[in-house]
């Protein structure tokens, strides 16, 4: 081809550009506004309006959030109502799967054949949580359950029980037990975030006199900081959108006296049980919004670069990405 | 030029696609007819002995089902849905009254009117179902739930008598404990969702409140609030759950799934068991299975009569067909087939006694001089169950807490 050719076709190439990608785009835009767009508003529209149609302002949101169902603190004993429930699993499944797979993850570091233990541990991760709920339900069984067993064993007759059939074991039993099942996501992105760390840093710290808690507490941890944002956020949204693994173990009215009620498992009951979609559109606005908060703040640390060290965040990122990558191809497999 | 080859390139292997299947495909072949679909919730030993009368029809008609098990809990949820769509799961389903009458009216069920004979059934068992001359569902058997089932090998062997007072039941309950004889608390107490700890309940009310109160409940004009409900919880269901007042510990072990309960019980873990009579039909030989209703109570006492009801929805697939497997459900002949296997009474007239087993015989001599009442939680339906289920498991947990359960439990009543 001659060179007035070749520029020719470069031409017409470099001007087809921006139209293919408008094609390109087109469907997957298309796509989202039908199916995420437009039920999203819908949904937050709805919100607003009564069943018989008549617009109700803030009045469904009222009688939602005013509801014992989602709020109850009349003598701040279980149940708490849905809402304080959600908190109640971030506060306490978040600290206690984030830690205990960073001491898995720290501890299987140098262990030989790591990966394997690292897969049993995963396999919580990989059980569809309907399932684990139903497991869960068995583990708390009173004749035939492992946990109210083992308390018999040590002599703990008070919660040698079904733990299913109180409301302080059943909430608190869903919340550990759920600790298994999630373990192994923060286990893993936290192994791969360890490889990121150059061993220069390590050496450097042995050779200064850390001790290995002043290692931790100055190089490791400071440095897993992304890691750590990425766990944090991705286990808030499963705290928020928890749904299954409360409904296999319980009911639809979570449990004994609604003791392991949650946001989805209400928003259900609105909607698939009652009929009433508008106070379940609230309550999915609800939670559209509380899941819409935590990831604008990883979105704002991470992904725009504000606050502090985003730079560094950034960077220390992509190269848990890049690490991560491999490893992902590697449990896939 | 390279987008233009590209794209007539795939236009061209398109239209060639295209010709290739329309001319290569073998022929369509002809349409199989659908089994007529039939959606129940019985599984196991249960289904097992449905299943017989699903053949009879099929042999009879010629007509060949599918059957599907399918919990009525979850049915609740999903089959607004499928209506809402204006289609259905199955061309018949079981379901609860009030949710067959409920959106028989919103025009998901077909009318049977003339399908079903109201004469052929016993009177008023269609009841729940009719609105004004329509009629959205048929009453397939029924069950009763008369009392605290016990094996009588067990007490022969213990020497313990039934009760006749409320204050002798309180005394056996106390002399399982103290000889022990089972393992675990006198009484187990079934769970699943949570409803058999309201049939339990409703036993209670209908013995020491009378049938009128569960009548009234179910009517709205009396609060579980109310001071004689809240009374014949406090004198006699509480007493037996509360630690320390009739048992040691509760008379009543902690909420266990239900059908698990029943071999449990049955192997003697424990001495009694409330339950419907579908528990004659579970257990091997059922020839040692007695029954005992709470003594004592009001005379005449209530007894709680739960029909399985069905409904053809409006977009049955094979409409004509279901409404026929309708009619064959409520004839004697299909009901006499089913009483045969336990567990399970007619209702429709017909059936005579001798087609029952004699463990159901004996069920029925108990029945004599009672109210029969129908299902408190299924007729009021809706949303108020789960919160009933849940509310009395919290009870369970805590007697302590009655106070707050009735609260619950009333504010959760429809309008």
């Amino acid at each position: 081809m001659s060179a007035k050719g070749e520029r020719a076709k470069r031409s017409l190439s470099s001007s087809f550009q921006p139209y293919l990608r408008v094609i390109f785009f087109v469907p997957a835009t298309v796509l989202l506004i039908f199916l995420v767009v437009y039920p999203a508003i819908q949904t937050l529209l709805l919100s607003f309006y009564h069943p018989s149609g008549a617009f109700a302002g803030l009045d469904n949101y009222g009688s939602v959030l005013g509801n014992r169902q989602t709020i109850d603190t009349s003598d701040w004993s279980i149940p708490y109502g849905t809402l304080i429930n959600n908190f109640l699993w971030i506060a306490i499944h978040l600290p206690l799967s984030l830690f205990t797979g960073l001491y898995l993850a720290l501890t299987l570091q140098k262990v030989r054949g790591a990966s394997i233990v690292k897969s049993f541990i995963f396999l919580g991760m990989v059980t569809p949580m309907i399932v684990g709920g139903i497991i869960l339900r068995f583990l708390f069984d009173e004749k035939s359950g492992i946990v109210p067993r083992a308390f018999g064993l040590l002599g703990i007759s008070g919660l040698a029980i079904q733990w299913t059939a109180y409301p302080e074991t059943l909430l608190f039993g869903l919340i550990f037990g759920s600790v298994w099942l999630w373990v192994g996501f923060s286990l893993i992105v936290y192994s791969a975030g360890l490889t990121t760390i150059p061993r220069d840093y390590f050496e450097a710290a042995q050779m200064d006199g850390a001790s290995a808690w002043q290692t931790f507490r100055k190089v490791t941890w400071p440095l897993l900081r992304p890691t750590t944002l990425t766990v944090v956020t991705m286990t808030i949204l499963w705290e928020l959108k928890l749904f299954d693994i409360v409904f296999a173990a319980t009911n639809p009215n979570g449990g004994v006296g609604g003791a392991a009620d949650v946001l989805a498992l209400q928003m259900f009951r609105y909607a698939f049980m009652a009929g009433n979609f508008n106070d379940a559109a609230v309550v999915a606005t609800l939670l559209t919004g509380l899941t819409l908060l935590v990831s604008t703040w990883m979105f704002k640390r991470i992904i725009i670069g504000k606050g502090k060290n985003a730079g560094r965040l950034q960077r220390a990122l992509r190269r848990l990405w890049a690490r991560a990558k491999p490893l992902g191809r590697v449990l896939k497999a | 030029m390279l987008v233009v080859v590209v794209v007539a390139l795939l236009l061209v292997t398109n239209v060639a696609t295209g010709l290739a299947v329309y001319y290569l495909a073998p022929a369509t072949p002809a349409p199989t007819v659908q089994p007529l679909r039939v959606i129940g919730p019985w599984s196991g030993s249960e289904k097992d002995k449905f299943l017989p009368v699903l053949n009879l029809f099929k042999n009879t008609t010629g007509i060949s089902y599918e059957y599907i098990t399918t919990r009525q809990e979850d049915l609740q949820s999903l089959l607004p849905n499928w209506f809402a769509a204006r289609r259905a799961p199955a061309d018949l389903i079981f379901m609860p009254s009030s949710f067959v009458k409920t959106y028989g009216t919103q025009g998901h069920a077909a009318d049977l009117a003339g399908t079903v004979s109201e004469s052929n059934y016993a009177a008023g068992a269609l009841d729940p179902l009719k609105d004004g001359s329509k009629i959205y569902g048929g009453a397939y058997t029924g069950k009763v739930k008369p009392g605290f089932w016990y094996r009588q090998s067990f007490f022969a062997a213990h020497n313990y008598q039934v009760p006749t007072t409320w204050t002798g039941f309180e005394a056996l309950l106390r002399q399982i404990e103290t000889d022990g004889s089972v393992n675990n608390t006198p009484i187990i107490s079934g769970d699943g969702v949570g409803w058999p700890l309201s049939d339990v309940v409703e036993h209670f009310l209908a013995t020491y409140g009378g049938p009128n109160m569960n009548k009234q409940i179910m009517a709205k004009t009396l609060a579980w609030t109310s001071t004689s409900v809240h009374d014949v919880f406090a004198n006699y269901l509480v007493r037996t759950l509360t630690p320390g007042v009739v048992c040691v510990t509760s008379c009543w072990s902690a909420p266990r799934q239900w059908d698990t309960g029943v071999a449990e019980w049955w192997k003697g873990d424990y001495a009694l068991y409330f339950m419907g009579s579908w528990i004659t039909g579970m257990v091997t030989p059922n020839s040692d299975i007695r029954v005992m209703p709470l003594p004592g109570g009001v005379n005449p006492s209530g007894v709680v009569f739960a029909a399985d009801y069905f409904f053809v929805p409006t977009y049955a697939s094979r409409l004509n067909d279901a409404k026929r497997l309708a009619a064959f459900l409520g004839s004697s002949a299909a009901q006499q087939l089913q009483v045969t296997v336990g567990g399970h009474i007619a209702t429709v007239t017909g059936v005579p006694l001798s087609a029952y087993p004699a463990v159901d015989a004996r069920i029925a001599a108990n029945l004599t001089g009672k109210v029969i009442l129908s299902d408190l939680d299924d007729t009021i339906g809706g949303t108020f169950q789960g919160t009933f289920w849940t509310q009395l498991q919290a009870l369970w947990a805590n007697p302590s807490n009655l106070n707050a359960v009735l609260t619950n439990i009333q504010a959760a009543m429809p309008p």
